[in-house]
């Protein structure tokens, strides 16, 4: 690579790095990413509140409290009472169908939002590049467009064009024609008048001789 | 959760307008810039690595110069028309003068494009953001001399791979001269 080239790389370098966003841009894009950074938080937030409130707002859930709360109860007052040998496996067996029963639909709410924020989050990263790739579809076909009205209205201006010649031709020869025929008129009226004056001057001459 | 938060958005304030010009030079394009900046704090919000990376700004200058030319380099693979090309760098000169320019730019980043990761970097900071070698070297934890050498070999890299392009053209014109 020749020293002109390297001069040239070396301009373009100088000239990118003299290349400066308007203020006006700097500030929408800060904005844009603060607002981004702001709400991505606060939908983490809400999502991880709706879940506690999903979860303590389902009749399952106060239900299966209820059970579990009405189980204790039932035991301590069983165990108070009645000196019986106590049946774990039993106890063991009602909490654990109970808690089945109440929390399993609870659990899958919260996987099912969890699964949603996964893939919003994970959409929120694919649509500035969606975003591109629709800008540069809608700009191809704009520009298709643009040459196809751009041929279209070459060949239209290249007919009018050869109208407008054929017209100012078909003027052209009609003026010569008149001019023609004007001439051809000053012409014969040139004659016309060559003549008179010659009988005028044999009239003359008539007259001189006479009087002499 | 909160404290990613804080730290992201004294990152904003801090290298906010820095980030933007830097992706604004390497896109040559103030929406893609913008639309580039979202997506880079997006990826820092859900980026692990941001926590256990010791200086935030210098990885999120880095997750940004890769994000500019990972968009270069999609952009390349969709070619567009002229109409795409438009001109940040100045507002004299004719509108020729200005396609031509920004054709030259274009090639010269997609060129800087094609470099190594690290070498990238330091020829980007060096060259198109015009930092010194001692700040470079702090950013990229490695000695000024180490980034010297670096920035040597993007250099001759880069102007390897413009003569190639170069010669190619010149042989491709050479080619239909000839038919």
């Amino acid at each position: 690579m020749s020293k002109n080239d390297e001069n040239q790389i070396d301009h373009r370098l100088k000239i990118l790095s003299q290349i400066e966003p308007s203020s006006k841009a700097t500030n929408r894009a800060i904005q844009r990413a603060r607002d981004t950074i702001v709400n991505k938080e606060k939908s983490q937030q809400r999502a991880n509140a709706r879940i506690w409130r999903n979860i303590f707002k389902s009749p399952i859930t106060k239900f299966a409290a209820a059970a579990v709360l009405m189980i204790a109860v039932g035991y301590t007052v069983g165990r108070a009472s009645a000196h019986l040998t106590l049946d774990v496996e039993e106890l063991k067996a009602a909490l654990e169908s109970s808690l089945k029963a109440s929390l399993e639909p609870a659990i899958r709410q919260e996987l099912i939002e969890q699964l949603n924020n996964q893939w919003q989050s994970a959409f929120a990263v694919n649509s500035a590049q969606l975003k591109e790739e629709l800008h540069q579809q809608v700009r191809r076909d704009l520009t298709e467009f643009a040459a196809q009205t751009l041929a279209a209205s070459g060949i239209l201006t290249n007919q009018r064009l050869m109208e407008l010649v054929q017209l100012i031709e078909a003027a052209r020869i009609r003026e010569r024609q008149q001019v023609s025929a004007a001439l051809e008129q000053i012409e014969q009226e040139k004659i016309q008048l060559r003549n008179g004056l010659l009988a005028v001057a044999a009239r003359t001459n008539e007259l001189l001789s006479t009087k002499q | 959760m909160r404290d990613r938060q804080k730290e992201l958005l004294e990152l904003l304030d801090k290298s906010g307008a820095n980030l933007y010009a830097l992706l604004t030079r390497l896109t040559l394009r103030e929406d893609i810039a913008e639309e580039l900046m979202q997506e880079l704090f997006i990826k820092l919000i859900n980026s692990r690595r941001f926590d256990k990376a010791g200086n935030p700004e210098a990885y999120a200058r880095r997750v940004a110069i890769n994000l500019a030319f990972d968009w270069r380099r999609s952009r390349k693979l969709n070619p567009l028309g002229l109409d795409q090309i438009r001109e940040p760098a100045s507002n004299d000169g004719s509108p020729l003068d200005k396609l031509v320019q920004a054709e030259e730019l274009d090639e010269i980043l997609n060129a800087i494009g094609q470099l190594n990761k690290v070498p990238r970097e330091a020829f980007v900071m060096r060259y198109i953001q015009q930092e010194p070698y001692d700040y470079i070297a702090g950013q990229l934890g490695k000695t000024a001399h180490h980034v010297r050498a670096l920035c040597s070999r993007a250099s001759n890299s880069l102007r390897n791979i413009l003569g190639h392009n170069q010669s190619q053209s010149f042989v491709k014109e050479t080619h239909n001269v000839k038919k």
